[in-house]
């Protein structure tokens, strides 16, 4: 079974159909990435994988449960699904350390006690030990983001969803946040993103998933779908993000 | 006719104690209403938005010495009983505070971004949770102006209600003035008595509105 089955989702926003029957399957392990054009369906994809959104027809499941915005279990479930947004969504009122123990203590996963050494520890493993007591807003865009990173790290998911979560940033932050994720990579984590970072989904990615007008146009390993890529459409994206 | 004595100086500041009082219970009941009425205002259910809308339409509109008025002669008249004049006053002080504050804070709560709320929920936490610890703290910090703003209006306003009989700060005033014979005097230390009781306010509003901002 894999961890996440997706099965001929179809969603419709007023009266446009952005998904029009995805099915995707990901693996325990595997990194794919979503890639495609602007309005392609891929954020709402990724925004439907941990109920932020309730498809219109077909099923999602994750680790086998059947996933909605109604479903029984919805917190636990998004303790277990992390998110990373394009905007990084920080909470703009606390402390980088509180910003990432909130979660944690709220939900009862730590307590109080073991808080910081949580936050030093998820902080450590995205390079920024050293900003534990800063306030979001002095951090630069690729801080914020990686401390983004950290404060999902800190739930100890078992799958993580990127959002364009470089998008924002200048070029030259970009870098330091593809880095953490691929640290993550290497450890095992599951991931989904939907990225503009051609180089990113080559490189690191096990599997390519290019989506067209709400579909799952191709999907393959990066090497085969960069290299001789079957469709028009796909081979037009590549050349247009060069 | 007298002079203007230590008595008549006490005699202000013991009238201080209705217009503590009557702010006080405004506050006390108004504000859990305001809260409320503010989430009723950005609530999903259609149906709670129109009511809560309609409901701070109408109490902003009618000036608050209508209100003292309409509930001072009108309970006794719809709930058929006689209630002490305190009990109507209270329900107006505290329908105008909901109404002014309620709106005040929907502002604050609208204006704390969609995404603050989603990161919350994708966290894992409770719609409570996502709303006590993420939005309202921010929410409150972006209130704080307009609502210390109309605290002031409201001690103010307290003045309305010697109408009713209630020998506040600015009743006492008028019966010491007539006492006395000495209105600016009187007048200008009733003033005085108001002014002090408001710059506090803003001045601590100020100091809460930097530490709730540690970041700036």
């Amino acid at each position: 079974m894999a961890l996440v089955e997706i099965r001929n989702v179809h969603k419709t926003f007023g009266k446009v159909e952005v998904l029009k029957g995805v099915s995707l399957d990901v693996e325990e392990g595997e990194i794919v990435t979503i890639i495609g054009r602007s309005g392609s369906g891929k954020s709402t994809l990724l925004r439907c994988i941990n109920a932020l959104e309730s498809v219109d027809s077909g099923e999602i499941r994750v680790e086998g449960q059947k996933v909605h915005a109604k479903m029984p279990g919805l917190k636990k479930f998004r303790q277990r699904v992390g998110i990373v947004f394009q905007a990084f969504n920080l909470f703009p009122h606390l402390k980088v350390e509180r910003n990432i123990t909130l979660a944690p203590l709220l939900t009862g996963r730590i307590e109080k006690a073991k808080a910081r050494a949580l936050a030093e520890d998820v902080l450590t493993r995205v390079g920024l030990a050293d900003k534990i007591d800063a306030w979001p807003e002095q951090l630069s865009g690729g801080q914020q983001q990686r401390v983004a990173i950290a404060r999902c790290l800190a739930m100890a998911p078992h799958l993580m969803l990127f959002d364009e979560v470089t998008s924002a940033l200048d070029p030259e932050l970009v870098g330091e946040v593809l880095k953490v994720m691929e640290a993550m990579a290497k450890q095992g984590m599951t991931m989904i993103l939907v990225t503009h970072e051609m180089g990113f989904a080559r490189n690191v990615a096990n599997r390519i998933v290019f989506m067209h007008q709400g579909r799952v146009w191709e999907q393959g390993p990066p090497a085969r779908l960069f290299a001789s890529p079957e469709t028009p459409e796909l081979a037009s994206f590549i050349a247009s993000a060069k | 006719m007298r002079s203007f004595s230590l008595i008549d100086f006490a005699s202000l500041f013991i009238a201080l104690r209705w217009t503590v009082a009557l702010v006080v219970l405004a506050l006390l009941f108004g504000a859990p209403l305001a809260l409320g009425l503010a989430m009723g205002r950005i609530s999903r259910f259609a149906g709670l938005r129109w009511t809560t809308a309609a409901l701070i339409q109408v109490i902003q509109s009618v000036p608050l010495l209508g209100l003292l008025f309409f509930f001072y002669f009108g309970m006794p008249v719809f709930l058929g009983i006689q209630v002490p004049a305190l009990v109507a006053v209270t329900v107006a002080y505290t329908l105008y505070t909901a109404a002014f504050l309620g709106e005040i804070w929907r502002g604050g709560l609208e204006a704390v971004k969609q995404a603050q709320w989603e990161a919350g929920a994708c966290l894992g936490l409770s719609a409570w949770q996502q709303f006590h610890h993420i939005v309202a703290p921010q929410a409150l910090r972006l209130s704080l102006p307009p609502t210390v703003g109309f605290l002031v209006q409201l001690i103010k306003g307290t003045s309305l209600a010697s109408i009713l009989g209630f020998v506040e700060l600015a009743r006492a005033g008028q019966v010491v003035s007539a006492a006395t014979f000495q209105p600016l005097l009187t007048y200008a230390l009733v003033a005085a008595i108001y002014f002090a009781l408001c710059l506090p306010l803003t001045l601590w509003s100020r100091s809460l509105e930097a530490r709730l901002d540690g970041s700036r």
